[in-house]
């Protein structure tokens, strides 16, 4: 009987917009796009400047905090391979730069997590060596 | 956009099922022979078409979106080789018809693989949401129902009572998957799937699917003696798509509304067909229109029957909380109910006065954000 695959947690499919925010990532660094033109931060990574609509874009380093601005517990993860860790703390988060991001929030307190607490990013291991996720952990 | 001379003159629909194994096409096929019989129409009689389905790849608005530009009409302009002769036309049109002043045409390709091979203009879905284990768009939802919750005082028992009074709604409409009484115990009993969002604040997906059929003032004559005029209508995509720090309880229904009641008056609408992918997804929609201030469709919700029979009827055949969601049909539901209310033939659920209604749709969830397009109209029944 051939084996059975196991259903693999997704990972990012890096392309040739977001390469470079992949590559900050496993060298421990959370990055940003910032318009050389109008000095615009953006995250999601894009072409474009979403305000002046340059395409002189540069990768900035976050200082990886800021605070929940709303948050879900994922009982039913869209990925059967995330189940046996349900239920998720997926959020939104704003970075004290003033982006918004979504992320997951792991780790101790995370249980009794409310809007407006402090978080700080973490670099989480992947089944792949060359991947790295950032992921937030509260920061007291 | 005010309309003069444009009318539906009729509907189809059929039944909603989660059992069976007729194809797509049957089901399209099936609602426009209903359509076709109830207007006298011959198949031949029809001289424009367009579908609206999940195999879409709604290419067109995710470009917009890529690169964050908030506009005011998009299409998909996948005509092949006569692509560009028909964006041309389709701009020409809107320009005349005055929803847009500016319009950039893009006409292209790209060989990058590393893009090709996926869904290739959402993916930032695949690489900064798919990754951390969310829940699909009842989590993204869910997002948003508690900010509203934490923000503005808002209760559970004030959305659930949309999806109670929903069902009452839906009890005597026999397209209903859902035609059980339920109770506002019963939602808030409902199985937890991504707090605050509970089961009963989700659709079921179905198989089905609805058509109207618009016409020319002058042709409308020829075919009804019940004709349903589009009185307005509007739309905004990607409302707020280049600020990064978006108020997400404020769709872009809120641009819209502002639109569609420059036309015509709050108090002249009898009847509401809100697109219901959740409760609170209506009880925002209603504040955008400026029905109450933000952040008060809790209280406003409170203090009004939502039921056919009541003062502020909203989704009277049930919604697709409560009738189901077929694929991703794209709120025709809404308004296909809106005309047999219209025409006075929602048997068993009839509106007492119903002269004029507002439908609404909104369509997926952008990252970090709310709605990517939001969209209404308002119809009206004239002797």
């Amino acid at each position: 009987m051939a084996e059975q695959a196991q259903p693999k947690k997704s990972l990012p499919k890096i392309n040739s917009i977001d390469q470079a925010y992949w590559r900050g990532a496993v060298a421990g660094k959370l990055l940003l796009q910032k318009c050389t033109t109008c000095g615009k931060l953006q995250f999601f990574p894009r072409v474009v400047c979403v305000d002046c609509f340059s395409g002189e874009l540069d990768w900035v380093e976050a200082k990886g905090s800021g605070k929940i601005h709303s948050f879900t517990w994922v009982r039913v993860p869209r990925n059967p391979a995330f189940r046996e860790e349900a239920p998720i703390c997926y959020v939104n988060l704003i970075l004290d730069e003033g982006v918004i991001m979504e992320s997951r929030v792991v780790g101790k307190g995370v249980e009794n997590i409310k809007l407006g607490d402090r978080v700080k990013v973490i670099f989480q291991e992947t089944h792949n060596p060359e991947i790295k996720l950032p992921v937030f952990e509260l920061a007291n | 956009m005010r309309r003069k001379k444009v009318c539906f003159v009729g509907y189809g629909a059929t039944e909603y099922s989660r059992k069976s194994e007729a194809s797509a096409l049957w089901y399209y096929a099936e609602s426009i022979r209903q359509a076709l019989r109830q207007t006298g129409l011959h198949k031949n009689d029809i001289r424009g078409f367009s579908i609206t389905t999940q195999a879409s790849p709604d290419y067109s608005p995710h470009v917009a979106e890529q690169l964050g530009l908030e506009v005011d009409w998009v299409l998909n302009g996948d005509y092949g080789g006569a692509g560009g002769v028909m964006s041309v036309r389709r701009a020409a049109d809107a320009i005349e018809a005055g929803h847009v002043d500016v319009v950039v045409l893009v006409g292209g390709n790209s060989f990058d693989k590393s893009v090709s091979n996926q869904r290739p203009l959402e993916y930032q879905r695949a690489n900064y949401v798919d990754v951390y284990g969310y829940g699909g768009p009842n989590s993204l939802m869910a997002l948003i129902q508690r900010l509203h919750m934490e923000q503005y005082g808002t209760t559970l028992e004030q959305i659930g009572k949309i999806a109670v009074s929903q069902r009452e709604n839906a009890l005597n409409n026999p397209q209903a998957l859902f035609r059980e009484p339920m109770s506002l115990q019963d939602y808030l009993n409902s199985r937890m799937i991504s707090d605050p969002i509970r089961l009963f604040d989700c659709v079921m997906p179905c198989s089905g699917a609805e058509c109207v059929i618009l016409a020319s003032e002058e042709k409308t004559k020829k075919i009804t003696d019940k004709p349903v005029y589009l009185v307005t209508d509007a739309e905004i995509s990607h409302y707020q798509v280049a600020n990064m720090l978006p108020d997400k309880t404020t769709f872009g229904m809120k641009v819209v509304g502002d639109r569609i009641f420059s036309e015509v008056k709050h108090e002249d609408i009898d009847l509401f067909e809100i697109y219901d992918d959740y409760p609170i997804a209506v009880m925002i929609q209603i504040e955008d229109l400026g029905y109450c201030k933000k952040g008060e469709g809790g209280k406003f919700v409170a203090a009004h029957d939502l039921t056919y029979k009541g003062d502020f009827p909203v989704n009277t055949g049930g919604g697709e909380l409560s009738v189901g969601q077929a694929g991703l049909a794209g709120g025709f539901l809404h308004i296909v109910e809106a005309l047999r209310q219209l025409r006075g033939e929602a048997e068993g659920h009839q509106v007492t006065k119903a002269e004029r209604a507002l439908v609404t749709g909104i369509g997926w969830l952008n990252y970090g954000h709310n709605l990517g397009t939001t969209a209404a109209l308002v119809m009206e029944r004239r002797k």
